[in-house]
């Protein structure tokens, strides 16, 4: 059974491989990536539930028992966030066949994706520091691949931005592991977890701590290390955009949430009040980016930006409330990115420009791409009962519990502001005088919609059926504040 | 369990669903006729839970929603909750009766309309018929958009964008702030039952949050209900078409920020500070609108002002309600009076309000303008309409005999007494509570005579109306003449509404003084000759001078000029905001790596260099390092000068050989430390990029002179030695603490045992963390792809798609 525990990165590793071999055939790819990524859902939601009633799961790649091989830990978190993943692929991939263009498509397009992919329920999945880091290698690559992706002006000046700060933070990240193996003797997340409390008020780690911080930080776009994403986010196509937002800053959010609740819980006095003032400091620089800025694009990739500063919230207050809303935050925050980052892609093919001065009136030709951006704005802001609310909700009380109430009071007037810039889209875009006719139009956006109703529909579902999501919820936050029975998951309690 | 209650409060959101259907197939029958089903059956519905809230009595109803984060929506129907949801269905049906005529069936998007008015009436039922705290929320902000959308729903024009932005974040910012309140009340309570919470009210009223919610909630009140100086959002609100500006920006939605005061108060009474704000905000309020009232000249704007001005009344009267909850029972208790006034009065002003609301629509839809300077003289062409003026605005004026008059005088009265209350040191500067009451009352007159006289006496304009007057249809008009039959059957039966409507309401208002026995409330117009009734002579008199003088002045405007101040306030820091925020984002995203770069490094080696210093983990340990042989320290220095080369040279030739050296000599230590395998991988992956290197640039143009000018950078040169420093002090006290036996004795011991291979370091490749190299072979496949198809594949333009 263990082994299943594989799948969500052997399948989109497999397809991706499987899927060069006919490189020209654009049909049989998008068929292909279509059914894979159904499969990769379908396998994913198993292990979910499967987890849920079973406990911990764990797979030691090639036998190696732990710490000494690789292991995979399937644990609520893990597979909530590999299940999230596989349904925000789906749609993206099918809203990319009719947006990417069919040379992007002849270019191994859907290869990059799904490697992506893998590499990205890989991060998720691992337990051991160094896998992680290989998988984070696996993510950028593909990652790397795919903002330059077909090789345009813009694309290029950003991916080159984009590849040199990665390629500084992979740099430091293996300084850290290296860093943390010479004082622990080890990478295995769950015996880094034993010899660190064991080790107890070290100060060295410490510093490794903040080091990862500033690593994570960097793939998460925390303050002050967000520089390189606002281009880099903006200038691939929608489909490649969709993605980025809606899942790379999280495997870097996910990787602070993962070190800082397993390993690096002892001495938190300093390491979590860094990431308190980083995200309140990150919420800010979001928002005023996100107002800044009349270029749609702009404006959401800034607000990834700020999803951020919101979710380390959660970690920095460190108890069960808190990293409930925050695991909410993020799941729906992967699911809402796509769906609006596709809405726009959408808006920008109707309109044929990203600048809000230059597009008015969309409702009249297109009323359900405009409910759809409503919602999805809504949803954003976290008003109830859409999916961003349990989330933010939750975020307030565990800050409130921990006393973190300026932070609190930034969380607030940052949602509010996060939904004036994005209901400046809607009164501008969506409202007003209708600036092109019908046919005056650039393009159709039939094809677009159902990967963008499905996505705000998964969003909604998120919001009304909070309850039916709660148990997973509460097991991944269980395990993120008590360690204890992911360490004995993994060593079997007796090392 | 889900209920009919449930369902009830819900349905207005599934036939907010059917709407565009029913638009769409059926266009023939104008929707609002299917729509106005609703109202009809869901106030019959209310109507017959009137008997289960007599007295004290209420019925709950739960439904489990997110029962694990403690938000279930639990049903509640109490005096109170009932009154607000028999305005909201009752005066919803007259609406829709009246938008059926106001609004066009073939030049108007009635399916748009018509959903965001469901949505907003189910919202404003739930809002009302909610115990917990968390699905009131939900129905609050709901409320907030389906105004946004019903604002913008003309959304073609400007200024209707305009005003549903406003109204959307001066509401949101109170929702927001209204859901960190009862956040901190279930924090010190345990529950987001309002039940519950009130049961736990002594453990709030301790708690140091008690306070902080406090003020919270009552911004989110504020904000909805239009107080001063959150007003400001209203009269842009009458963007909106007038059924719209009736039915939730007169009647019911603006009074939902009085309904939480009002469901708040049990809770918050105890309180000084509680007291003096809502009273003083609704009197400072009151004072402002009716002000701000007269100086209006569109018909529509008398009665926004108007609004936010009674609405300050309203509060005002709960506020000084609070007093009465500092006694043990209703006897000799004078202030529940001001309660019973407030909640009669909100009754009170839901019918005139509405009406006028009603008759000002049905003035713009018949002579298309609604500026008093163009109108007069409609007497004799629109009698009905005028009938309909006098009454509503006679009512608001607070003249005999109308239910205005009755509510007025009880306003009066209870200022009047709360001037005495012994406690918060109202005794001081307590006589400005009637003064203010009184003179505010003065313009409110004044204004209702403006409303009434400029537009209906005087001499027709008719060059400068844009349409031929004439008499309403008798559909637009069946609606307020309903509403001012309300209003003359309340003034002279009053008190039918108090054992049904009134005391249950108070009863929910002051939970605890119901149980010691009945209100006894009476309404009559007769008091004897008492302050209150010389107050209403008083405010005739002077209105009326004051009215006539304007009249006869006409630089109405050159008295009052038009204070935009809050307004300014508002529209100026969006605009600075706009500003300031492009400004601080265009100076430090310069779209230049190396800039990022300084940020990045300087961020990181300060955090870590202090929490280096900062925390005491920096050690030096040589004692388990190896002595440094000759070989060794010679290849050391090649390894630095030849770094330094790289940093300097000008050619790129010579960088890359600089480079290819600087691999060798680690090659060479691989060599040292007797890692055979690893100098020769070493060796060869130099070979190659060096190699690659040189081919690379033998293809390139010659930019590299231009950057012989390149300045010496002080700043970059202290940042990047800074972070060599860093990664070295840091490594070294990391290899000073090592404070476990590492894994590596295990594949040390297991390599050959357990994997069959003498080379432990190919054996950790290929068996013990294979999927490591698994990894990485596809990372090499990905990044040769990625070359390939970034040389063949250039697609035109550097347009964003």
């Amino acid at each position: 059974m263990s082994n299943w525990l594989i799948l969500p990165v052997l399948i989109p590793l497999i397809a991706g491989i499987v899927a060069l071999f006919f490189p020209k055939h654009v049909t049989a790819q998008r068929v292909w990536a279509f059914i894979t990524s159904m499969i990769l859902i379908g396998v994913n939601i198993f292990l979910l539930t499967y987890i849920l009633s079973n406990g911990i799961m764990t797979l030691e790649l090639g036998g190696w028992e732990a710490p000494f091989g690789i292991v995979f830990v399937g644990d609520s978190l893990a597979t909530l966030l590999t299940t999230t993943t596989a349904l925000v692929a789906l749609p993206i991939i099918y809203f990319s066949f009719s947006t990417i263009g069919v040379e992007r498509e002849k270019y191994y397009y859907y290869s990059f994706f799904q490697f992506l992919i893998a590499g990205v329920s890989g991060a998720f999945l691992t337990g051991d520091i160094f896998n992680l880091f290989v998988c984070f290698e696996v993510l950028l690559l593909a990652s790397y691949a795919l903002i330059g992706h077909g090789g345009t002006k813009t694309q290029l000046k950003e991916s080159f931005n984009y590849v040199i700060v990665n390629v500084v933070s992979s740099a430091f990240f293996v300084i850290g592991v290296a860093y943390l193996y010479a004082v622990t003797g080890t990478l295995n997340m769950a015996q880094l977890s034993e010899r660190v409390s064991e080790a107890g008020s070290e100060p060295i780690i410490t510093v490794i701590a903040i080091l990862f911080l500033i690593v994570f930080g960097l793939k998460g776009a925390l303050f002050p290390l967000y520089f390189w994403l606002p281009g880099s986010y903006s200038v691939p196509p929608t489909a490649i955009g969709a993605i980025f937002a809606a899942l790379l800053t999280k495997v870097g959010i996910y990787s602070i949430f993962r070190t800082y609740s397993v390993i690096f819980n002892e001495e938190t006095a300093v390491t979590h009040t860094i990431l308190l003032v980083l995200s309140a400091v990150t919420m800010i620089i979001g928002v005023i980016g996100a107002i800044a800025y009349r270029d749609v694009k702009l404006i959401l990739v800034y607000n990834v930006i700020v999803a951020v500063g919101f979710i380390l919230f959660g970690v920095a207050s460190l108890n069960s409330d808190a990293f409930v809303g925050a695991i909410y935050y993020l799941l729906h925050d992967i699911v809402i990115k796509a769906a609006l980052f596709l809405i726009i892609g959408a808006l920008i093919t109707a309109a044929g420009t990203s600048k809000l001065s230059g597009m008015g009136g969309m409702i009249k030709h297109h009323p359900l791409l405009t409910w759809m951006f409503f919602i999805s704005a809504l949803a954003l802001a976290g008003i109830p009962p859409l999916g961003g609310f349990p989330g933010k909700l939750m975020l307030v009380v565990g800050g409130a519990e921990a006393g973190h109430y300026i932070v609190v009071a930034v969380m607030m007037v940052a949602s509010l502001l996060v939904l004036y810039s994005v209901i400046r889209i809607f009164l501008q875009g969506f409202l007003g005088e209708p600036m092109l006719t019908h046919a005056e139009q650039h393009g159709s956006i039939k094809a677009q919609m159902p990967p963008i109703v499905f996505l705000v529909a998964l969003s909604a579902f998120m919001g009304f059926g909070a309850e039916i999501m709660y148990p997973f919820v509460e097991s991944a936050a269980e395990t993120l504040i008590n360690p204890r029975a992911y360490v004995e998951a993994v060593l079997g309690g007796n090392s | 369990m889900f209920t009919i209650l449930h369902l009830a409060i819900i349905a207005p959101f599934l036939a907010a669903v059917l709407v565009p259907l029913l638009y769409k197939f059926i266009p023939r029958i104008h929707t609002g006729w299917f729509v106005l089903i609703v109202p009809i059956i869901l106030f019959s519905y209310f109507l017959s839970y009137l008997p289960d809230v007599s007295g004290t009595g209420s019925v709950m109803k739960t439904f489990e929603w997110i029962p694990s984060l403690g938000v279930n929506y639990i049903a509640y129907v109490d005096g109170l909750g009932l009154l607000f949801a028999l305005l909201i269905t009752g005066i919803g049906a007259l609406v829709v009766l009246y938008s059926i005529y106001y609004l066009d069936k073939h030049k108007e998007q009635l399916n748009n309309f018509y959903t965001y008015l469901l949505l907003f009436m189910g919202a404003m039922l739930g809002l009302t018929l909610s115990d917990n705290l968390i699905v009131l929320y939900t129905f609050w902000e709901i409320t907030s958009i389906s105004s946004f959308l019903l604002i913008s729903y003309w959304y073609t024009k400007e200024k209707s964008r305009y005003g549903a932005l406003k109204s959307l974040l001066i509401t949101v910012m109170g929702g927001f702030a209204l859901l960190v309140g009862f956040v901190l009340i279930a924090s010190v309570t345990g529950t987001y039952s309002i039940r519950g919470i009130l049961d736990a009210s002594d453990q709030l009223a301790d708690s140091p949050l008690f306070l902080p919610a406090m003020l919270l909630i009552l911004l989110g009140a504020f904000t909805k209900s239009a107080q001063f100086p959150f007003h400001i959002w209203l009269p842009d609100a009458m963007e909106a078409p007038t059924p719209v500006s009736a039915y939730l920006h007169s009647a019911t939605m603006v009074k939902a920020g009085i309904y939480l005061v009002a469901r708040m108060t049990p809770l918050f009474a105890v309180s000084a500070y509680w007291f003096w704000l809502v009273t003083g905000f609704g009197l400072l309020t009151l004072i402002w609108g009716s002000l701000s009232a007269i100086r209006q000249t569109d018909l529509k704007g008398i009665l926004a002002y108007s609004t936010v001005s009674q609405l300050g009344m309203i509060l005002s009267m709960l506020g000084a309600g609070a007093a009465a909850l500092h006694y043990d029972s209703v006897d000799n208790n004078a202030y529940t009076m001001a309660v019973a006034a407030a909640i009669f009065h909100l009754i009170n002003h839901a019918t005139y309000k509405g009406s006028l609301f009603m008759m000002v629509g049905a003035i713009d839809h018949e002579t298309g303008t609604r500026d008093i300077r163009r109108l007069g003289g409609l007497m004799t062409l629109m009698p009905i309409s005028f009938t309909i003026a006098v009454i509503g605005s006679f009512s608001m004026a607070g003249l005999p005999p109308f239910n205005g008059f009755l509510s007025k005088e009880m306003f009066f009265m209870s200022m009047v007494e709360i001037a005495h209350f012994p406690q918060y040191s109202v005794d001081s500067i307590g006589i400005l509570l009637p003064i203010v009451a009184w003179t505010a009352s003065v313009f409110t007159f004044v204004y209702c005579m403006m409303l009434v006289f400029r537009t209906f006496t005087g001499k027709i304009q008719k060059e400068k109306l844009p349409t031929k007057p004439h008499e309403a249809p008798f559909g637009m008009l069946l609606s307020p003449l309903i509403l001012v039959a309300l209003v003359v059957f309340i003034g002279f039966f009053p008190n039918t509404l108090v054992p049904t409507i009134i005391e249950p309401a108070m009863a929910s208002i002051m939970p605890e003084l119901a149980q010691t026995g009945s209100f006894g409330v009476d309404i009559y117009f007769w008091h004897g000759f008492t302050p209150e009734l010389f107050m209403t002579v008083g405010v005739v008199l002077l209105g009326t001078a004051i009215f006539l003088a304007l009249q006869k002045w006409n630089k109405m405007h050159a008295v009052f000029p038009e204070n935009r101040l809050f307004n300014q306030a508002y529209n100026r820091s969006l605009e600075g905001l706009d500003r300031s925020s492009h400004a601080l984002m265009s100076w430090h995203m310069t779209g230049l790596v190396r800039d990022y770069f300084i940020y990045i490094f300087s961020f990181t080696v300060v955090l870590l260099l202090f929490s280096l210093f900062g925390t005491g983990a920096f050690t030096i340990d040589v004692e388990n390092m190896v002595p440094v042989s000759p070989y060794e320290a010679v290849l050391s220095l090649v390894l630095v000068g030849s770094s330094l080369i790289l940093m300097f040279t000008r050619s790129r030739l010579k960088a890359v050989i600089a480079l290819g050296v600087l691999g060798y000599t680690v090659a060479l230590f691989f060599v040292l430390f007797r890692a055979p395998d690893l100098a020769l991988t070493q060796l060869t992956i130099e070979t190659v990029s060096v190699t690659l290197f040189l081919l690379c640039f033998y293809h390139f143009p010659q930019i590299f002179d231009a950057l012989k000018e390149t300045k010496f950078h002080a700043v970059n040169f202290v940042i990047s030695v800074t972070v060599g420093l860093t990664v070295t002090l840091i490594g070294l006290s990391a290899s000073g603490t090592r404070l476990f036996p590492a894994i590596s004795d295990y594949f040390l011991e297991n390599s050959y045992k357990e994997a069959g291979g003498n080379n432990v370091v190919n054996v950790i490749l290929v068996d013990f963390r294979g999927f490591d190299t698994l990894l990485e072979i596809l990372v090499l496949g990905i990044a040769s792809l990625g070359v390939y198809s970034l040389i063949k594949l250039r697609l035109a333009g550097g347009e964003n798609k």
